[in-house]
């Protein structure tokens, strides 16, 4: 509206390509504590440091992928939102939602341990030990007429079997590939051709696919992790994994964005209105997961049914009290007062820290899902007798930490690796899109 | 009532042709270092606070004040009667600082209806609203305000106001049907 608005002509013609040497040491940096990570998380997982290591590393393993799961997940809603929406504002920085989608294809790659490593499944998912055991369905009716506890198990034997399971997660990757796959192959076929077809067959494909989308996280979640205690169920799980996972990789794409228009890139196709859309988003993402997070909480509290509150009890005990307190405290109630301010919004280098602290706390929810179940699981049940554990559940391993380390590392430093490769494959933003304009001239 | 003939002058009213005309009208009021003075259009356009100058609202505090306080209203509320003047205990659950898991609803709901409320009232109380009538009621043209005018009005209490030069310089911005608005006392 000003005189010196922007035009398409102010842009380049055809976008603009990271240069890949310029950020080649960052690049270097993440592929060798990628493949030092996953140095050491070989060994781990393939036991040669002994079953109780490898059995204590299948949660860091589980760990360190869902956290990373959960922020590509995050990246592919963001793209098929933008679609299905037909948002005009977020054009300009679109690509770094879908190239942290793209990752996907590493997050099959590194769930491959769960299904081909014995050692790591049976640790992590006590169901399949006690399938696996009884043999087949009747065993299973058969030895739950002696241990009681195996009634729930075999209520659900229709889901949590093993073929299912398998099934499901080829389904879950084969669809998440498959779409953020053709959302960002259309995007960048038209940076060339700029045909407009592109933009409505994307929107056309989101639609209801996004169910599918909403489906596919919900039952991933329900399977690798809400099936860590077979006996626990929560209506809750996928929405609060769901809201979490996109509050991360919103975070994640602000950096990312930040770190290229520090390189020089970007300079005129983003603007602090970006930042501050991108910043409304935490904002309303940290109070939906909040919201989700307490609901889930108050219904278990308030009802206080034995089978549910075993996942609350556990980590309101030791010092997994203080992660839970930290979730209430930092998670949401520090971040929330942080972000209202619209002008801490609109400043790219307060986001940024906004942005790390995010990421960190998004750290300590998977972690808190997730680790607080392994001491307590590896040294009961059938998988304490073979580790020889006897008397009572420990709440602590010592020592584990270090597998935790290694796989993030492994898996983030790959991850981060290969989005900072794949950024420098196309132009870093939708070039020849109709509403580029729009984008780029935003104001709200 | 004897009606009186005594009239006070409330501004200029210029109309321009359009958004853009009138948005860089308004660049050059703002530069031209008017305080009182306020633009009217049929729709919102983008970047005219930043053109008009216009500072950011101090609603966002009065509404985070508002909504602290139904926060701790609501938990000081519930606290106060569940948990020491008649502890209340239901289903086994503490009655102390612990049961405020039981108190999220109303603190919730308590801190939204206050927010809203100072959001609401405030907001009227920034535009001085509710009131009668406004001057530029009585302006011949302005009516098209809601339709397909685009208004200026330079306020005649503006420090810089004067007759023959504000209305020269409006002009010079491209005002069309310059109107001294009168306000009838």
């Amino acid at each position: 509206m000003s005189s010196h608005s922007i035009t398409l002509d102010d842009l380049p013609r055809d976008g603009e390509r990271l240069d890949l040497a310029k950020v080649s040491k960052l690049n270097g940096a993440l592929l060798v504590v990628g493949i030092a990570g996953l140095a050491v998380s070989v060994l781990y997982l393939f036991g040669f440091l002994g079953a109780q290591k490898q059995a204590e590393f299948a949660y860091s393993w589980l760990f360190a992928f869902f956290f990373f799961f959960t922020l590509t997940n995050g990246g592919i809603f963001w793209t098929m939102l933008q679609h299905v929406s037909n948002s005009g504002w977020s054009v300009a920085v679109r690509r770094f939602f879908e190239n942290l989608g793209a990752n996907v294809k590493w997050m099959a790659v590194f769930a491959l341990p769960f299904i081909l490593i014995p050692g790591i499944r049976s640790a992590l998912w006590e169901w399949i030990v006690e399938q696996q055991h009884a043999g087949s369905y009747e065993g299973l009716a058969t030895a739950a007429k002696v241990n009681h506890h195996l009634a729930i198990l075999v209520a659900k034997h229709g889901y949590l079997n093993i073929t299912f399971w398998v099934v499901r997660a080829v389904f879950y990757f084969g669809f998440l590939i498959g779409i953020i796959g053709l959302l960002r192959k259309w995007s960048i076929q038209q940076d060339t051709d700029g045909d407009f077809k592109h933009t409505f067959r994307s929107r056309a494909l989101c639609a209801f696919p996004m169910l599918i989308y909403a489906l596919v996280v919900t039952f991933s979640a329900v399977d690798w992790v809400m099936a860590l205690d077979y006996t626990w169920f929560s209506t809750m799980w996928g929405v609060y994994i769901f809201a979490g996972g996109a509050w991360g990789s919103m975070a994640f794409s602000i950096i990312a964005l930040s770190y290229v228009r520090s390189q020089g890139y970007l300079k005129k196709t983003v603007s602090m209105e970006h930042y501050h859309v991108m910043g409304k988003f935490q904002l309303v993402f940290t109070i939906f997961w909040a919201y989700i997070a307490f609901s889930q909480f108050f219904l278990i509290w308030y009802a206080n049914i034995t089978e549910e509150t075993r996942f609350y009890l556990l980590r309101n005990t030791g010092g997994w009290w203080w992660l839970s307190n930290a979730l209430v405290w930092l998670h949401f109630v520090a971040t929330f007062v942080i972000l209202l301010s619209a002008g801490r919004k609109k400043t790219p280098n307060v986001m940024n820290w906004v942005c790390g602290w995010i990421l960190l706390n998004h750290l300590v929810d998977i972690y808190w899902l997730i680790i607080p179940e392994r001491a307590p699981s590896l040294t009961s049940g059938k998988i304490g007798e073979a580790l020889g554990y006897h008397g009572e559940p420990l709440l602590w391993l010592s020592g584990a930490w270090v597998g935790d380390v290694a796989a993030f590392g492994g898996i983030g430093g790959i991850c981060a690796w290969a989005y900072l490769r794949r950024l420098a494959k196309a132009s870093l933003y939708p070039c020849k899109d109709p509403r580029l304009l729009e984008s780029v001239s935003c104001t709200n | 009532m004897p009606k009186t003939t005594l009239k006070r002058v409330h501004g200029y009213l210029a109309e321009f042709s359009g958004a853009g005309d009138i948005y860089h009208a308004a660049e050059k009021v703002r530069d031209a270092g008017f305080q009182r003075w306020d633009v009217h259009t049929p729709f919102p356009i983008h970047g005219l606070n930043e053109a008009m100058g216009v500072k950011r609202s101090i609603l966002p505090w009065f509404v985070f004040f508002g909504g602290a306080t139904g926060t701790i209203t609501a938990f000081l509320l519930c606290y106060i009667t569940q948990c020491i003047i008649y502890p209340t205990v239901v289903q086994a659950k503490p009655t102390n600082i612990f049961t405020t898991p039981a108190f999220f609803p109303i603190m919730f709901e308590l801190t939204i209806l206050l927010s809203a409320f100072t959001a609401l009232f405030g907001s009227f109380a920034l535009m001085g609203l509710p009131r009668f009538n406004h001057p530029l009621f009585a302006a011949k043209t302005f009516k098209k305000f809601s339709d397909d005018g685009f208004f200026l009005c330079i306020e005649a209490r503006d420090p810089k106001f004067h007759q023959a030069e504000t209305k020269a310089f409006l002009e010079g911005l491209g005002g069309r049907n310059i109107e001294l608005v009168e306000d009838e006392l």
